[in-house]
């Protein structure tokens, strides 16, 4: 069953400016590992931020679990986001806070305002932030500040914070491309098999078509906000990535 | 509005295993809390031993208006109009510009000497430009002044002197502190081909901070500007002095017409500053 | 300058080298005409010769102030104490008075742009350009000699300063855990504790601190004008002629300044 619908979605930077997505449309099945592949510039960075509404489209249609997520309110779309988390490329730690608050703060769509000013997290979250520190490989590092860490740990850090949210579906904004290689493979894989172990659907946009080959099941490719690929992994061949590529030498 | 929440499985073990983890760290939280409550036990301790009226501070500010609304109302323009104060000012613009400019060339070398990694002589000469600069710059500018104008007499000369000082201590702690920030490659290139110390502040330290130094320069210009609208209060010359007696005979119209010229003229130096800090910026 | 398709020729180079010696020995001989015409007005015009006298009168003058004035020292530790907590309050409620002005001030936090940001501006500006000095004087006329006019002018001086400073750096914030916290449904209020604070508050705290050094310097001249503190013993040493007890002040206030120089930088060490 589709858990993620997205329709004829177009968006643009700003009201003049020129469009980056022209019209894009697919669907996230429940056990997807769904890559979105392209040239930078392509629109891979706004489609994914227009699933959670970081960045507004100016039309389409987008529903997540059945909820059309443009029709909904400052609120409810905070309530929403709550079930979608996120990883990023720069990892987008709060870097002067230690590694526990970081992984807790992913429980700020649940909690109030009173207890979020004096960090006040219940004994399940706390639970559940070590279990996932452990889970990752940092539980030597918990009370260290995240500016302390290297690239590689920070980004386990930023798993385990959108882990923490119980999220619905995970969107992963080039979570590698601030990574080597080595390094890059290992934290796909941990992604790879958290998913796999929460039943979390995953969309992920990744400039690394090796990568993607690896470990996604189903792969879109986007040209100039428009898409060139829809298929399963099997399916991309050489003249479809030359296709997807068309400015670039492979 | 509804959330379709779907039973998803949550893997992780949950409670087989209880994990030990509080946000208090001994001692660290311990000491971090104790320092905190010291603060403020001291400042607690400050306002009663100071007597300071706390109720009052909100209350001041309607007064404050009123006082402000009701005496200094409209300033006296006619007043700063006057060539006498005018001429004043001007006396200030100069002051303060040589007091800066005899500063800052001596802050130059004490820059030099006070910069542990290119100071000429480590033992004597270093410590004895990081007393100067330290005493140059902890005496307040009005302090200067009074000692000045005891020695010299009242005038001009004591308020130059006075900013001198100040311009010294101000600018040599931050060209010192620019010059232990080079690269100090450049310094042992020219040490390696036999250079005196003169040769390596001339071609190995100063190149590479002419521009910092610049931007120093502007800022001590800033401060030092302020400063002469002042001194003349204790005789040391431009209009400081007007500013007193005017105070003391309780003109407050014309206090209020002074002190709005002294915005302006700060206002008027820090456009002139930042121009040509953009200058020196793009210049870069 | 030049348009890489016409080269310069040994001419040109000669040319544009002459222009810049010039506009440089230019821009000299300004700075040198202005240095002559304040000399003159100062030094030459405005200073009494007669009155300073011979280098030996000077030499004279100055060796009043050689030497300390052991019976004063025990009554200058009560006004050093108020010297040094008329800094820390008067720091302490500038703060508390900067935080309107910052959060007008800053351009991205500013709730009405055409009219918050103009008037934060406008009094930072002024807290700034007028001098500890006439601050003081203003407070007194308002609440009176003492101790409170001084923590006032304080204030005063330093929440411009403090205040412009962080406006820049909220101006300057990384926006990536800004980011963060939207994207899994964070309030308001959530971005500004968990995005924006832990990045501006170590900023501003070493604001503070270096604000705070420097007014341990202002408020020991603030008692020239009867707000309290070393300043008042000093005019008093100065009044009754006793230089060496004016020179002991001074040292007073150098080791003064000397403990808040030590505090500052340890403490702002931590704070990284």
């Amino acid at each position: 069953m589709a858990i993620l619908e997205v329709e004829n979605l177009r968006a643009k930077y700003s009201a003049r400016g020129p469009e980056i997505l022209k019209g894009i449309s697919f669907e996230v099945e429940d056990n997807d590992f769904f890559a979105i592949i392209g040239p930078s510039g392509a629109g891979k960075s706004t489609l994914i931020r227009c699933i959670n509404r970081l960045i507004e489209p100016t039309s389409g249609d987008i529903r997540l679990d059945g909820t059309d997520m443009l029709s909904l309110d400052t609120r409810a779309l905070r309530r929403k986001r709550r079930h979608i988390g996120m990883i990023f490329q720069e990892f987008n730690l709060i870097n002067r806070m230690s590694v526990m608050d970081n992984v807790l703060s992913g429980r700020l769509g649940y909690v109030g305002a009173i207890r979020s000013i004096f960090r006040v997290f219940t004994n399940r979250d706390i639970q559940r932030a070590l279990e996932l520190l452990e889970r990752v490989g940092l539980q030597d590092h918990i009370d260290k500040r995240a500016d302390q860490l290297s690239g590689g740990q920070r980004q386990r850090v930023g798993i385990a914070r959108a882990l923490m949210q119980e999220p619905n579906l995970l969107l992963l904004d080039e979570p590698t491309s601030a990574l080597d290689p080595k390094i890059s493979r290992e934290v796909m894989e941990l992604i790879r098999t958290m998913a796999n172990e929460l039943k979390v659907p995953v969309l992920c946009n990744i400039h690394d078509v090796q990568l993607a080959k690896e470990f996604c099941n189903k792969i879109i490719g986007l040209q100039d906000g428009y898409k060139m690929f829809d298929g399963p992994t099997e399916t991309l061949d050489q003249s479809s990535l030359e296709e997807i590529y068309a400015m670039e030498v492979l | 509005m509804t959330m379709p929440e779907k039973a998803r499985p949550d893997t992780l073990r949950g409670d087989d295993v209880h994990r030990e983890w509080s946000r208090f760290k001994y001692p660290q939280t311990l000491i971090n809390y104790g320092v905190l409550f010291g603060i403020l036990l001291f400042f607690s301790y400050s306002i009663h031993y100071l007597n300071i009226p706390l109720e009052r501070i909100l209350g001041m500010f309607g007064r404050l208006g009123d006082v402000l609304a009701n005496r200094y109302y409209p300033p006296d323009l006619d007043y700063i109009a006057d060539t006498d104060y005018l001429d004043s000012v001007i006396e200030t613009v100069q002051m303060a510009y040589l007091g800066t400019l005899f500063g800052l060339t001596l802050a130059i070398f004490l820059g030099w000497f006070a910069a542990y990694n290119v100071s000429p002589s480590r033992k004597y000469i270093y410590p004895v430009a990081r007393l100067v600069a330290m005493g140059c710059r902890s005496v307040h500018e009005m302090i200067w002044a009074i000692l000045f104008v005891t020695i010299l007499g009242f005038g001009l000369l004591p308020g130059v002197l006075a900013l001198t000082m100040f311009s010294i201590g101000f600018a040599g702690k931050l060209f010192a502190e620019e010059v232990e920030s080079i690269d100090m490659g450049e310094v042992e290139a020219i040490r390696a081909m036999g250079g005196t110390n003169l040769q390596v502040f001339v071609f190995g330290v100063f190149p590479q901070v002419r521009v910092a130094f610049t931007g120093i320069a502007i800022y001590t210009w800033d401060v030092a500007f302020r400063a002469a609208t002042v001194v003349g209060f204790v005789g040391a010359g431009g209009m400081g002095w007007y500013l007193k007696r005017n105070i003391m005979q309780i003109e407050t119209e014309r206090t209020a017409a002074i002190l709005l010229s002294i915005v302006v003229l700060v206002v008027i130096s820090e456009l002139i500053s930042a121009w040509a800090r953009s200058r020196v910026s793009k210049a870069q | 300058m030049q348009d890489q398709a016409t080269p310069l020729t040994l001419d040109d180079v000669v040319r544009l080298r002459r222009r810049k010696k010039g506009v440089q020995f230019g821009i000299f001989a300004v700075l040198i005409g202005l240095v002559l015409w304040s000399v003159q007005a100062t030094v030459i015009d405005d200073t009494d010769w007669q009155r300073i006298g011979t280098l030996a009168d000077i030499g004279e003058s100055v060796a009043h102030f050689i030497g300390v004035d052991f019976a004063l020292i025990p009554s200058l530790l009560g006004p050093t104490i108020e010297t040094f907590m008329i800094a820390c309050i008067g720091t302490l409620l500038g703060l508390v008075f900067c935080v309107p002005m910052i959060w007008f001030g800053a351009l991205n936090v500013t709730p009405f742009k055409p009219v918050t940001y103009p008037i934060a501006r406008v009094a930072m500006t002024l807290s700034r350009s007028i001098h500890e000095i006439v601050w003081a004087l203003i407070f007194v006329s308002a609440v009176g000699l003492g101790a409170f006019a001084g923590i006032l002018a304080i204030a005063a001086r330093s929440l411009g300063f403090i205040a412009k400073m962080s406006a820049e750096a909220i101006e300057n914030i990384d926006h990536k855990p800004v980011e963060a916290i939207r994207a899994m449904g964070g309030s308001n209020l959530q971005v500004m504790i968990y995005a924006i604070l832990p990045q501006v508050l170590p900023v501003i705290l070493g604001i503070v601190i270096f604000e705070w050094e420097i007014n341990i310097r202002r408020s020991s001249v603030l008692g020239l004008v009867g707000a309290g503190g070393l300043g008042l013993v000093f005019f008093r040493q100065m009044n009754t002629f006793n230089y060496p007890g004016v020179t002991t002040v001074i040292i007073a206030i150098l080791m003064l300044i000397l403990i808040g120089e030590v505090v500052s930088h340890y403490s702002r060490k931590a704070l990284i």
